[in-house]
């Protein structure tokens, strides 16, 4: 029998784990997913963002292999997620946004029955430690708080030693602990060279997380690149306020200005050399700008841009 | 391109993962107290009840009589009806949809889920043939085959059809409506409480294509070597078993076709 811990080929280790090439998927007349590409690499997290109904899990139930594509494919290490079903699953692990265990089991028995189903799980004792359930090991599952079902159920999803794993939302409903711990394993498995794909809608998480990032809106992949790029994708702003009396500054060219009373807010791809103009001329003027703030363009702002639709696909235009 | 980095140990075989999620679903069933209730005691109460009933057998000794409504209303009270309540409590809970996304396939989880009712009902089974022998009413049959076929085919067949019922089955507690007409039709025209033969005889002839007809028909062959319409095999019990044997494997191929349509592993959006 080989080991366990062959040694990856070549070609393996620099093929991408997830190869999703214009991806479509429908309900009847609606389409949910409409050609969207990406890739996650070994050891690297990739965060596909998107409001609620923007097509993040009926894309990830194709890879899931829990649904055929309506278009386009799916590469799962390079195997079909369908046909190659057996090969995929044993490397695949997967936490659904949502999903229930029966209740009347007690974790330890949940977790070895699942072990028991798969090709090469790591020991219960070690699940349950990874998760901090050691203690609830003989509690029913009826019994356990959201968060601990929640963290049980992520337990069952790394339990066979998945090389790529795929969380939706995988933090949702849990306390700022259990999420900070749920990270940790997060970044634990990339750092032993898994592959992770996980939607999320806290923006936090994503910062946290990702080495890169895709935003969907209604079925496309609108953004997508390093956290840097896609804050790339958004102008710096510049925030003051005048009072009365103050002379106004002068505007440079590649300024869009946006003033509401004495408040000024001004938004610029060149943030710093129109900073040092707008000091340099305070400066000059004697003028106090009062509660001054500059900031570069960030993720947030991109994920709100697309969220509410002012967002064109910037990164698609600059490839 | 290679896979070389797939190569895991092989793990445990397909019978050993089936049975590791078997043994949960049958540590369930024991604990919920009410099913295991409904599915144990009703049925067997039900049967006791039955010569009480006094309804009319045909010639079938009274032993074989008991069998042969022990397996028709263990097949549809417990397999059937108490699988559709399962599949469906299950898929509503969104356990079926976690277990899909492992290493079991679909139809082992399937198999899964069936197990615990699967072996109750060839306990039950059991129990009321050592019942039989016990009040000395046991007569040898006339052949052992045909009625471990029809028992195995019946339990096939009705795990089939509870996965095909789950497809217009909303809820745990509307499989009482769903799953009635089934019910009605396959005790009430199966042939189970009284020969088809006291029915208008097209009727009779119809109700030999219903899907518990058969196995009811080969239960009383092998078992009496009687007929369908209620009278002793003229030949051999195999010739005569030809007609419910093709029957009985044309609803396997149908339930099979409508389990693969229907069975819903998630709840509609």
């Amino acid at each position: 029998m080989q080991p366990a811990t062959a040694a990856p080929s070549t070609d393996t280790a620099t093929t991408p784990a997830v190869e999703v090439h214009d991806l479509r998927r429908s309900y009847g007349d609606f389409e949910a997913v409409r050609g969207i590409s990406f890739e996650v690499r070994r050891g690297e997290v990739l965060a596909l963002l998107g409001v609620n109904g923007a097509g993040k899990t009926s894309a990830l139930e194709v890879l899931e292999g829990l649904a055929p594509a309506g278009g386009g494919t799916v590469r799962v290490l390079g195997l079909d997620p369908v046909r190659d079903r057996a090969r995929v699953r044993r490397e695949l692990g997967v936490l659904l946004q949502t999903s229930g265990l029966p209740g009347d089991l007690t974790v330890a028995e949940t977790l070895r029955a699942w072990a028991g189903t798969l090709s090469d799980p790591r020991p219960v004792e070690e699940a349950l430690a990874q998760v901090s359930l050691t203690g609830r090991a003989d509690v029913r599952v009826r019994a356990l708080s959201g968060g601990e079902r929640r963290r049980l159920d992520l337990a069952m999803a790394l339990l066979g030693r998945p090389s790529v794993v795929v969380l939706d939302e995988p933090t949702t409903g849990l306390d700022p602990e259990s999420r900070r711990q749920v990270w940790e394993l997060v970044q634990g498995l990339v750092a032993d060279g898994a592959a992770v794909l996980l939607t999320t809608h806290h923006l936090e998480e994503a910062e946290e997380l990702a080495d890169r990032v895709a935003v969907m809106r209604a079925g496309q992949v609108v953004l997508s690149g390093t956290q840097a790029e896609i804050a790339e994708t958004q102008p710096a702003t510049v925030r003051f306020a005048l009072d009365a009396g103050d002379p106004r500054p002068p505007v440079p060219a590649e300024v869009q200005v946006v003033e509401d009373g004495h408040r000024v807010e001004w938004r610029t791809r060149a943030l710093q050399p129109v900073l040092a103009q707008l000091l340099a001329w305070a400066a000059e003027h004697g003028v106090v700008l009062r509660t001054l703030a500059a900031r570069a363009g960030s993720l947030e702002q991109a994920f709100l841009a697309v969220a509410d639709g002012t967002h064109p696909s910037l990164m698609e235009e600059n490839r | 391109m290679t896979t070389a980095t797939l190569s895991r140990p092989a793990g445990p075989s397909r019978l050993s993962r089936v049975w590791s999620l078997a043994s949960a679903e049958t540590r369930l069933f024991v604990r919920n107290r009410t099913a295991l209730v409904n599915s144990v005691v009703v049925p067997v109460l039900f049967v006791l009840a039955v010569p009480a009933l006094g309804l009319d057998g045909g010639d079938l000794p009274f032993g074989g009589r008991l069998l042969v409504i022990a397996v028709g209303i263990s097949l549809v009270m417990l397999t059937y009806y108490n699988l559709v309540t399962t599949y469906v409590a299950r898929r509503e809970e969104l356990v079926l949809q976690r277990m899909r996304t492992g290493e079991l396939t679909g139809v082992e989880v399937q198999v899964a889920t069936a197990a615990p009712t699967v072996l109750v009902t060839v306990g039950q089974v059991a129990l009321i043939a050592v019942g039989v022998v016990a009040i000395g009413e046991w007569t040898a049959p006339v052949d052992v085959v045909l009625p471990l076929v029809a028992l195995v085919g019946g339990i096939v067949l009705m795990v089939l059809l509870a996965a095909a019922t789950t497809g217009f089955t909303r809820t745990a507690e509307s499989a009482q409506i769903t799953g009635l007409p089934f019910i009605i039709v396959s005790t009430g025209l199966s042939g189970l409480f009284y020969p088809l033969s006291v029915l208008p005889e097209t009727l009779g002839e119809v109700a030999r294509f219903l899907p518990l007809t058969p196995v009811v028909e080969l239960l009383q062959l092998g078992l009496a070597g009687q007929t369908w319409q209620g009278d002793a095999v003229d030949g051999s019990v195999w010739a005569a078993a030809g007609v419910p044997l093709a029957i009985l494997a044309g609803w396997l191929v149908l339930g099979t076709l409508a389990a693969r349509r229907g069975f819903a592993w998630a709840p509609r959006r």
